[in-house]
């Protein structure tokens, strides 16, 4: 009996998929045997827009990169536009800068606990993690003003100093996280049907994987160690005490042991943020919006965001608008190039657990 | 390893524990969260404190924002009368606009719940959809926070011991580098120039010298301004008064510039870049139109005879200017002392207008060297604008001994490069900046000069920049003195000045209070000189009677219809001896309509 | 001073010495040559293979519509030396052709796809779908200079009626005074 080769279109709305966009397999009988991915559903324009726009009124476009972790964009196009201008930030819009990514590390976390739960089956998880993130949102809104997009991080520093009580409030759910955590690990952790799942599935080979542009957790399940907050550290990274995990294998059970690890160093740097903020100035006041001009340039600038790093090439032209503004994150690899590499051979129930531990985003693919 | 494995099996079901926890969520709509405190929901604006500025409309960067004219709400000086309209469909609630706000009254709220069936609901006016939202504001920017630019770059002068010593500018300008970071702080809304008489095009060239552009600015300015120099120096600045910075900038700054942007020295570092008369020339290369065969007589070369003549010049007509003293710039030369503004910024400004074609007759006082009667019979036009020349008496007793003069004559003697010796002591009457003017020029020849003015210095209508001034180079001024007589010395010239006390009464109808003399509180100051400066008024003595039923005059005032044309059509007049502004920028915008209305009547016979 | 920039001269001169380019040490951690386009191949496979840097960060496209040219720039980073370089070429922009670097990096497929449809420079031997993100894209590529969105979304949609009474306050407080800008001010009047 022969096999036929059937294509089956996942996506774009598809609950395994982690946003909107299709992936193509072929499949033969359970195996896949190729696969592609298509994007355009999400395009917004928006590398365009900010040509159009001033330099401050295009951090409005920016937290929309990517719905779930606004902050990292806002973030890197801050530190590249102040790169180009020379503008120091004052040290403590830095340590306020250092808490925003962290708590929208954890949160996104949250959400991704829910992916890659779900995608296996196991649903329950996803419903807690949603909800305990909803703490971290009461968070921001006390410090932003927004609780998903929080245009809170701008070139100069930060818009508002933390308000009264946040210090109390917010060490409290850690504490309240903490011990959801160890919850979570006995329901998925330790949960015999993620471990069998999850060991041995979508293999990145380690001598591969950086030139084949593999970045983040996935790059650090292969054991590798890289995380651009050591290789480059910005902010006051380097005055903070964290260990950036690595585990052997390369596959989704690695990847996953990786994010419980840092979830729980994120925790941790918070704290200490918390603790050794010190006083004085937030922002740097730029001039009237309107007229603000910043000389010619050009600047690269790499963040660490939850799925990897995130770059943004800002090129200025000595006016009052942005260039050319060009921005990848990490889904622009992973969802195309190591995806075709490690789909074929997969199950198609595989599929979806594997796109979920990979951290595909497409809002950060088209913009 | 193998599928039995107990504990992968037990644990799990240890989530059953979580039946008993309390839920996340809550029930609405019995119990509501408690929104942060900067919580960014609707928009609230303040209808009363909004200025109808549109910043707000220039930064929000999904076109969400528009300013629409709202019944009830009539424009002003000072507010444009539009107020904001937020798009709901648009709005990303960023709260950029509260953050430019200059006035602070736009705001965002906690409410965010609005529910409607019409979609077009959701075009929102803020303040009128929802005036509970007052109570409820969230989003805030303080003069902190706001990124308006509320302080202006400070301005370097002399050093008052120093200064008082010699004629030299006190005020040193604007360099580049502080022009164009002043230049900056604008928002260019405009409401300037609604309040500016002569409706300069402020926004355009304070944009040109942001940018960097000042040849444009240059002739931005010189399209209804052709004494640039002097209102960069010395103008009233009613525009920087409604300026919108001002609302939120006096915080810093109050009772003086309150923040407001510096629109004349930046007008002042325009024309200064060009210091010769060929280099201005040159930059504002103005269209010089074909002589059309007409001419026109301006009487008086002071600011509005000046403007007449030069813009009359450029649409090709054949302009004569008489002046009866020796030199052009009227109350701006003769009146306005040199260490505000200096002899050639004015020579260089009547060099260019000699260069675009005007003619200067001076020393020709009309109604004596040449008769009124005959530039009204060979010319086709004329324009008046011969000042405010006689100062009012002080109507007390010995004013007309050696010794008392009035500031006008003084100051016309001076700054035409006669002497006057005003001793060693000198009280100057007045509360004006001619009075301030004549102390600080009496100052300046060593004399200790006292100020008389009968009410407090609140009261005095003289620029708050002089009186500062005056006080820093030594001068002393009492307040609440009415002077009642001269005292004449043996030798016939002024010995002393007598002045009663006076204390302010309260006026029962709420106007301003008045000073009333305190009896027997005479005091006796010893002067040498004695300095009249109570008020102006014209002496029209050189029209003749003739024409005096056409031209007529009212309370001291040259009557004139909106064209600045008098009963008889080929006469028009402007500048202080008919409007009641009595600034040189007045001057100048009466004799910019006054041309307008000269062109239309002769180019359509 | 110089001793901090030792790793980022030593880059710098290596690629100066094995291939005609220029370049120049921007700061700690930063360094950029200048490539004709015809030698990038050969820069790209030298900097992985024999200087270690492999992991290609970021490719960027920019679009100088003055001078005629879109601008390649390809920014690398070693592990190693935790320097970032910038490779930058030039293009000739009526008749932008470029040759397919995706031997060199499998990412680069990706990459070239997306110019080839954003700015239309075509990539000999390039093997990939030609939809990337637009679908049924008939105008000129949409990331370059002349593109005009504006003109484009009025000529192919309608906007929403309901904001017509908008008003200007400069042309407001104008009308209102009769104050009467020249033509060559108007440029720096305040956009709407």
């Amino acid at each position: 009996m022969r096999e036929k080769e059937t294509t089956l279109y996942i996506g774009p709305q598809h609950p395994g998929i982690t946003g909107n966009m299709m992936v193509k397999i072929k499949i033969k009988g359970d195996t896949v045997v190729s696969s592609s991915t298509h994007v355009g559903y999400l395009h917004r324009a928006f590398e365009k827009l900010i040509e159009q726009r001033n330099w401050l009124q295009s951090f409005t476009i920016l937290c929309r990169f990517c719905v779930p972790e606004p902050d990292p964009m806002e973030l890197t196009y801050a530190r590249a536009v102040e790169e180009i201008e020379g503008r120091e930030v004052p040290e403590r819009g830095k340590w306020i800068r250092v808490l925003v990514m962290e708590l929208a590390r954890l949160q996104s976390f949250m959400l991704w606990y829910g992916g890659q739960s779900g995608s296996a089956g196991l649903y329950t998880l996803g419903q807690w993690s949603v909800g305990d993130r909803n703490y971290v949102l009461d968070l921001f809104e006390e410090l932003t003003g927004g609780r998903v997009y929080h245009m809170f991080i701008w070139p100069g520093g930060v818009r508002r100093d933390l308000p009264k009580g946040f210090k109390d409030k917010a060490l409290r759910t850690m504490d309240y996280l903490e011990k959801r955590l160890v919850q979570y690990n006995k329901l998925l952790f330790d949960n015999v049907i993620f471990q069998k799942r999850a060991q041995g599935v979508g293999i990145i080979p380690k001598d591969k994987a950086i030139e084949w542009g593999v970045v983040g957790p996935p790059l650090r399940g292969c054991g590798i160690k890289s995380d651009v907050r050591i290789d480059e550290p910005y902010e006051v990274y380097d005055k903070l005490d964290f260990i950036v995990p690595t585990f052997e294998g390369g596959d989704v059970w690695a990847r996953a042991l990786v994010r419980r690890e840092e979830i729980k160093q994120s925790i941790s740097i918070i704290r200490q943020v918390l603790e050794k903020m010190p006083e004085g100035e937030y922002y740097n006041k730029i001039p009237n919006p309107m007229k603000w001009k910043i000389p010619a340039g050009e600047a690269y600038v790499r963040t660490e965001s939850v799925r990897g790093e995130v770059g943004f090439y800002v090129v200025s032209d000595g006016t009052e608008r942005p260039r050319r503004v060009h921005v990848k994150g990490a889904a622009y690899t992973h969802a195309f190039t190591v995806l075709d590499k490690i789909l074929p051979g997969q199950n198609i129930s595989d599929v979806s657990f594997i796109l979920n531990s990979m951290g595909a985003c497409p809002p950060e693919i088209e913009r | 390893m193998s599928f039995f494995d107990l504990k992968g099996l037990l644990q799990p079901l240890t989530g059953i524990r979580q039946f008993g926890n309390k839920p996340h969520t809550i029930k609405f709509p019995d119990q509501t969260k408690k929104t942060a405190d900067r919580y960014r929901g609707l928009h609230y604006n303040d209808l009363d404190v909004c200025i109808g500025c549109g910043n707000c409309s220039t930064i929000c960067q999904n076109a969400a924002i528009d300013m629409i004219q709202l019944d009830g709400i009539e424009g002003k000086p000072g507010d444009s009368g539009l107020r904001p309209r937020v798009d709901n469909g648009r709005c990303c609630w960023c709260a950029l606009c509260v953050e430019v706000c200059p006035t602070g009254s736009l705001n965002l709220t906690k409410d965010y719940i609005f529910v409607s069936e019409n979609p077009d609901d959701f075009l929102w006016i803020p303040g009128v959809k929802n005036p509970e939202g007052k109570n409820n504001l969230s989003f805030t920017s303080t003069t902190e926070t706001s990124l308006s630019m509320y302080q202006r770059v400070p301005l370097r002068e002399l050093d008052p011991h120093d200064r008082v010593k010699s004629f030299a500018e006190v005020i040193l300008g604007y360099n580049e580098e502080e022009a164009r970071l002043e230049a900056q702080r604008c928002i260019s809304c405009g409401l300037c120039t609604e309040v500016c008489p002569d409706h300069m095009h402020i926004p355009e060239y304070i944009n040109a010298i942001a940018q960097g552009n000042d040849d444009d600015a240059l002739r931005i300015i010189y399209d209804n301004n052709p004494f640039p120099e002097m209102c960069g120096k010395v103008c009233t600045r009613r525009c920087e008064s409604v300026c919108a910075l001002t609302h939120r900038g006096k915080e810093f700054d109050p009772g003086r510039d309150e923040g407001a942007v510096a629109i004349r020295f930046l007008k002042r570092y325009a024309t200064e870049a060009y210091p010769t008369a060929e280099k201005i020339k040159e930059i504002v290369n103005p269209e010089i139109k074909e002589a059309n065969g007409y001419k026109v007589a301006i009487i008086g070369a002071g600011p509005g005879g000046l403007t007449a003549g030069y813009y009359l010049a450029l649409q090709g007509y054949d302009v004569t200017i008489f002046e009866a003293r020796a030199h052009a710039g009227g109350m701006t030369f003769y009146g306005i002392p040199k260490y505000r503004f200096p002899e050639d910024s004015v020579d260089k400004q009547v060099e260019y207008m000699e260069k675009v074609g005007v003619k200067f007759k001076y020393n020709t006082k009309v109604g004596k060297d040449i008769k009124f009667e005959d530039l009204h019979a060979k010319y086709n036009a004329i324009f008046m604008s011969v000042g405010f020349q006689k100062a009012w008496n002080l109507g007390i007793e010995n004013e007309n001994i050696p010794g008392a003069i009035s500031a006008v004559d003084y100051l016309g003697k001076i700054n035409a490069g006669e002497s006057y010796d005003v001793g060693k002591k000198v009280a100057v009457i007045g509360g004006g900046n001619v009075a301030i003017d004549g102390a600080r020029v009496s100052a300046r020849y060593g004399a200790d000069v006292t100020i008389l003015y009968r009410r407090r210095i609140e009261d005095m209508p003289a620029d708050w920049e002089e009186i500062e001034a005056a006080q820093h180079e030594g001068v002393n001024i009492i307040t609440q003195a009415i002077p009642t007589r001269i005292i004449k010395g043996d030798n016939g010239k002024v010995k002393a000045i007598e002045y009663l006390k006076a204390e302010m009464v309260a006026d029962d109808k709420g106007g301003r209070p008045r000073p009333v003399a305190i009896e027997g509180s005479e005091t006796i100051l010893e002067v040498d000189t004695v300095i009249g400066a109570i008020g102006q008024e014209g002496d029209y003595s050189f029209i003749p009677e003739t024409f005096q039923k056409k031209i007529q005059i009212e309370r001291g005032r040259i009557l004139v219809n909106e064209d600045m044309q008098t009963g008889d059509s080929k006469v028009f007049a402007g500048g202080d001896s008919v409007n009641r502004r009595a600034d040189a920028i007045s001057a100048i915008a009466d004799a910019y309509k006054a041309v307008k209305a000269i062109d239309k009547m002769l180019m359509n016979k | 001073m110089d001793n901090e920039l030792l790793k980022e001269q030593e880059l710098l001169n290596a690629i100066t010495k094995a291939y005609d380019v220029k370049g120049n040490v921007i700061r700690k951690g930063r360094v950029e040559v200048f490539v004709k386009k015809e030698l990038i191949p050969s820069v790209l496979l030298y900097v992985k293979e024999q200087k270690g840097y492999k992991h290609l960060s970021h490719v960027a496209c920019i679009d100088w519509i003055e001078q005629g040219e879109f601008q390649l720039t390809f920014n690398i980073w070693s592990h190693a030396d935790k320097i970032m370089l910038y490779v930058k070429t030039r293009i000739d922009r009526e008749n932008p052709v470029m040759e397919n670097l995706d031997g060199i990096w499998d990412q680069l497929n990706t990459y070239e796809r997306e110019f080839r449809e954003m700015f239309g420079i075509e990539f000999t031997g390039l093997v990939g779908e030609k939809e990337f993100i637009l679908e049924d894209w008939d105008d000129m590529p949409p990331m370059r200079r002349d593109f005009d969105t504006v003109q484009y979304s009025k000529d192919h949609y309608y906007f929403r009626p309901g904001r017509e009474d908008a008003k200007d306050v400069r042309k407001t407080l104008t009308d209102r005074t009769g104050e009467e800008i020249p033509d060559y001010a108007t440029k720096y009047s305040r956009e709407k």
